[in-house]
C-alpha cells in the first residue's frame, strides 16, 4: 500500500533545528537588552517590518511613551502617530534598504507631548543569525538645545555687529543674551581675560564670578583651565581663522572630573576701537561621547554574539544531520529484517512469532516517525523548511486521506461524514505537507474516539481561504491541558492512549506546517469526554514559503 | 540471464539485507565492504547496476562513483545511492554524477528490489534508444 506515511519512511528529506538553541537566543536577547538599557541615549530596535522589538529606558523617558504602547507597534504609530514623520519614513524605507548604515540623519519634528525637537538619527541594519530577518538599530540624538544655542550665538553676533545700538545698550543686550543661553558661554577680551561669562558657565564649571571676571582664562579655578588644546585654539588657530566650530577638548577638571567639550569660538570686532572680543561657547559632550562609545561597544558585542550564534546554529545542523544518519543505520536493520521475517520471505512463522516480529516492526516504524517528526519540527523552527508549491485539488486530497483512515474507522464502528463544499476551490500548497497535516488530525480523531463515535469533516471556502474542520465525539481535552497540546510530546492520559500509537508531535507539527502555508490552526474542546474540534485554514493562493 | 548487481555498504547487516532482497528477486549479487574493494570488484565482475552507500570507511560513495565514471566500461552503469544521509544538504555531493538513483534508509524491503529493477530497465531503455538514434 502506498500511503503517505510509508512514503515518508523511505523518501522524506529532513533538516535540522533549534530545540536547545532557544535557550542561547533568549540569553543573548537579555544580554543585548541590558546593553541597550545602559546607554543613556534613546535607542530603538525595530524588526524588518519596522515594528518595535525593544527600546532603551531612556527612550521612554525622553519621548514620554509607555512600554505597553510601544513594543510590537509600528514605529510610525507610536504616541498616537506622533512618529509618522516623512523624513523618518524616507530613512527607513528608502535610504536604509540600500545603505544598511546611516549616520547623522537630521530630522526636525514637532511632537505633541514634548514639543519641537531636532534629532540626529544613526541607523544600523543588522542581519539576524537565523533566517533572513533583519533588525534595525536606531540611535536618537536630541540636538535641539545645541541647535538653539548655535542660533542664539549667531544672533548675538548679528546684534553686536549692529552699530546703531549704543555701547552700553549693546553691552547690556549681549549680556542678557549670554545669560539666557543654557550652554556655558564665556566672553574674552583680546588679552584672553574674561569679560563676562554666562550663568550656566558658573554652574557647570563650579566657579564664581568674583574669581572669574578680569582673570586670564588659563588661570580660572586654580589654573584648571590651563589646557594645551585651549591655548592652541585661542593663540594659534583663532587669530588666523576668526571663527572655529566643534573644536574637541578633553580635560580632567579637579572640581568636576573628566569632561569632553566641543568649543565654538567667534572673534568679534568691537564697535569702537580696534580691539576684538572672543566668544567661546562650550558644549559639554561627555555624556554623548560616552553614549556613543557605549553604543559602539554594544554594537561590537552584538556582532561577536551573532557570529557565535551562527557557529552554534551550524554545529546544531551538523549534529542533527549526524543524529539522523546514526539512528537510521540501525533502524534499517530493525525495520528491514523484521519486515522480511513478517513477510515470511524465507519461510513461515508460527502465529506467536509473527505477532512478535510485527511488534518489532511497528516499534521500529514508530521510532522512525519520531525521528522524522523531530527533524521536521527542528526544521520548521529554524526556518529551514521550505514548501514545494503546486495546485492541489482540495476535494481529491480530502477524499484520499479519509480513505486512509477508512479501515480503522469501520473497524471501530465510527460513523464518519465528509461535508465538502460543492465549489471548494483548489489551493496552492505543498501537497505532501497538506496530506501529512490532514492525516495527523484525522488519525488523532480516529484514535481518540471510542467505538460507535462520530467524526465529521467539513470543508468550505471563507474569503481567500479554505477552512477545514474535523470534529469528533471522542475523549476531548481537559481545559487545563489545552495549552499543552501544542508543546510537543503531550499525550492525552486516557484509556485509549495506551492502545494508540502516537508521537505527541503530530499536532504541533501540523500547526507549524499550516502556519508555514500562511494559515491558522486552532483546537477546541468543551472538556474531557466532550469531543474535540480541530479547525484550520489554508490560503487558496500561497503567500508564505517558497519553492525549493 | 540473471542481472548482476554490486552492493557496497560497510554495515554488515545492511549489506546482508539488501543483497538478500536482491537475490530473492533473481539478481546475482557481489558484495563489498569498502569503496576501493568495490571498484576492484566492479572491474572484475562487470555488474549491470551498482548499489552504493555514501559514508564508506575509505572514501565517499560519490567519489567512488566519479572514479568509476572515468572508465568507459562504467560510463553508463547506473549507480544507486542507498544512504542514511537523507537531509537535503547530503544530496548536494551527488550533483553532477550522471545516471544515478537515490534510496533513503531505512529501505522498504517490499519495494527495494523492484526499485533497483526499475532503475536498470529505465537505463537499458535509454541506452537502446540512444543506440537506435546513433545507427540512423
Amino acid at each position: 500500500m502506498n500511503h503517505p506515511i510509508d512514503r515518508k519512511l523511505t523518501k522524506s528529506i529532513h533538516v535540522p533545528a533549534n530545540i536547545d538553541q532557544i535557550q542561547p537566543v533568549t540569553k543573548s536577547q537579555e544580554y543585548a537588552e541590558s546593553i541597550i538599557n545602559t546607554i543613556r541615549e534613546p535607542l530603538i530596535v525595530l524588526d524588518q517590518d519596522l515594528r518595535v522589538v525593544t527600546v532603551s529606558r531612556s527612550f521612554y523617558e525622553v519621548f514620554q511613551v509607555k512600554p505597553e504602547e510601544t513594543v510590537g507597534e509600528l514605529i510610525y504609530d507610536l504616541g498616537n502617530k506622533q512618529w509618522d514623520i516623512p523624513k523618518l519614513r524616507k530613512l527607513l524605507e528608502t535610504i536604509l534598504p540600500e545603505k544598511t548604515t546611516f549616520d547623522n540623519y537630521e530630522v526636525e519634528h514637532d511632537f505633541a507631548t514634548i514639543g519641537r525637537r531636532i534629532m540626529l538619527l544613526n541607523a544600523r541594519q543588522i542581519q539576524r543569525v537565523l533566517g533572513k530577518e533583519r533588525i534595525i538599530l536606531l540611535a536618537i540624538k536630541d540636538i535641539t538645545e545645541r541647535r538653539d544655542i548655535e542660533t542664539g550665538l549667531e544672533k548675538v553676533r548679528n546684534e553686536l555687529a549692529d552699530v546703531k545700538l549704543s555701547q552700553d545698550e549693546a553691552y547690556e543686550y549681549s549680556e542678557s543674551i549670554i545669560n539666557t543661553v543654557r550652554e556655558p558661554l564665556i566672553v574674552l577680551n583680546q588679552d584672553l581675560r574674561v569679560v563676562t561669562a554666562s550663568r550656566s558657565f558658573y554652574e557647570v564649571f563650579q566657579v564664581n564670578p568674583t574669581e572669574t571676571v578680569g582673570e586670564l582664562i588659563y588661570d580660572l579655578g586654580n589654573k584648571q583651565w590651563d589646557i594645551p588644546q585651549l591655548r592652541e585654539l585661542l593663540e594659534t588657530i583663532l587669530p588666523e581663522k576668526t571663527t572655529f566650530d566643534n573644536y574637541e577638548v578633553e580635560h580632567d577638571f579637579a572640581a568636576i572630573g573628566r569632561r569632553i567639550m566641543l568649543l565654538n569660538a567667534r572673534q568679534i570686532h568691537r564697535v569702537l576701537g580696534k580691539e576684538h572680543i572672543i566668544l567661546l561657547a562650550i558644549e559639554d559632550v561627555t555624556e554623548r561621547k560616552d553614549a556613543e562609545n557605549g553604543l559602539e561597544k554594544a554594537h561590537e558585542e552584538l556582532k561577536t554574539l551573532s557570529i557565535e550564534l551562527k557557529r552554534a546554529a551550524l554545529a546544531k545542523s551538523e549534529f542533527l544531520a549526524n543524529m539522523s544518519h546514526e539512528l537510521r543505520t540501525p533502524l534499517n536493520s530493525i525495520i528491514g529484517f523484521s519486515e522480511v521475517l513478517y513477510d515470511e520471505t524465507f519461510g513461515p512463522l508460527n502465529p506467536k512469532q509473527k505477532s512478535y516480529v510485527n511488534n518489532v516492526l511497528t516499534s521500529g516504524k514508530h521510532l522512525l516517525l519520531l525521528i522524522n517528526q523531530i527533524l521536521d519540527m527542528a526544521h520548521v523552527e529554524s526556518g529551514k523548511m521550505h514548501l514545494v508549491l503546486s495546485r492541489v485539488s482540495t476535494r481529491n486530497l480530502l477524499c484520499e486521506i479519509s480513505m486512509l483512515v477508512e479501515n480503522i474507522v469501520s473497524k471501530k464502528h465510527i460513523h464518519m461524514t465528509l461535508d465538502i463544499d460543492e465549489d471548494l476551490p483548489d489551493i496552492e500548497a505543498d501537497e505532501l505537507k497538506v496530506k501529512e497535516i490532514l492525516y495527523n488530525i484525522l488519525s488523532n480523531a480516529v484514535k481518540f474516539t471510542p467505538e460507535g463515535g462520530k467524526i465529521d469533516l467539513t470543508a468550505r471556502q471563507s474569503g481567500t481561504n479554505i477552512e477545514i474542520q474535523i470534529h469528533d465525539t471522542g475523549i476531548g481535552i481537559a481545559s487545563e491541558n489545552m495549552s499543552k497540546v501544542f508543546e510537543g510530546f503531550f499525550r492525552v492520559d486516557a484509556p485509549y492512549s495506551r492502545i494508540t500509537e502516537g508521537t505527541g508531535l503530530g499536532l504541533p507539527l501540523s500547526k507549524k506546517m499550516v502556519e508555514l502555508h500562511g494559515g491558522e490552526l486552532t483546537i477546541h474542546s468543551a472538556g474531557l469526554n466532550q469531543g474535540t474540534t480541530v479547525r484550520f485554514s489554508l490560503p487558496t493562493q500561497s503567500s508564505g514559503g517558497g519553492k525549493l | 540471464m540473471s542481472k548482476r548487481v554490486l552492493v557496497v555498504d560497510d554495515n554488515r547487516n545492511n549489506r546482508i539485507l539488501e543483497s538478500d532482497m536482491l537475490q530473492v528477486a533473481g539478481f546475482v549479487v557481489f558484495e563489498s565492504e569498502t569503496a576501493q574493494n568495490g571498484i576492484d570488484l566492479a572491474f572484475r565482475e562487470h555488474p549491470d547496476i551498482i548499489v552504493m552507500d555514501v559514508r564508506l570507511p575509505d572514501m565517499r560513495g560519490t567519489e567512488a562513483a566519479k572514479i568509476l565514471r572515468q572508465n568507459d566500461r562504467f560510463r553508463n552503469v547506473p549507480i544507486i545511492f542507498v544512504t542514511a544521509s537523507v537531509m537535503s544538504a547530503d544530496k548536494q555531493e551527488m550533483i553532477g554524477i550522471s545516471n544515478i538513483g537515490f534510496i533513503g534508509k531505512p529501505i522498504n524491503t517490499r519495494t527495494f528490489a523492484l526499485d533497483i529493477e526499475r532503475y536498470l530497465n529505465q537505463n537499458q531503455h535509454a541506452a537502446k534508444s540512444q543506440k537506435a538514434k546513433e545507427s540512423t
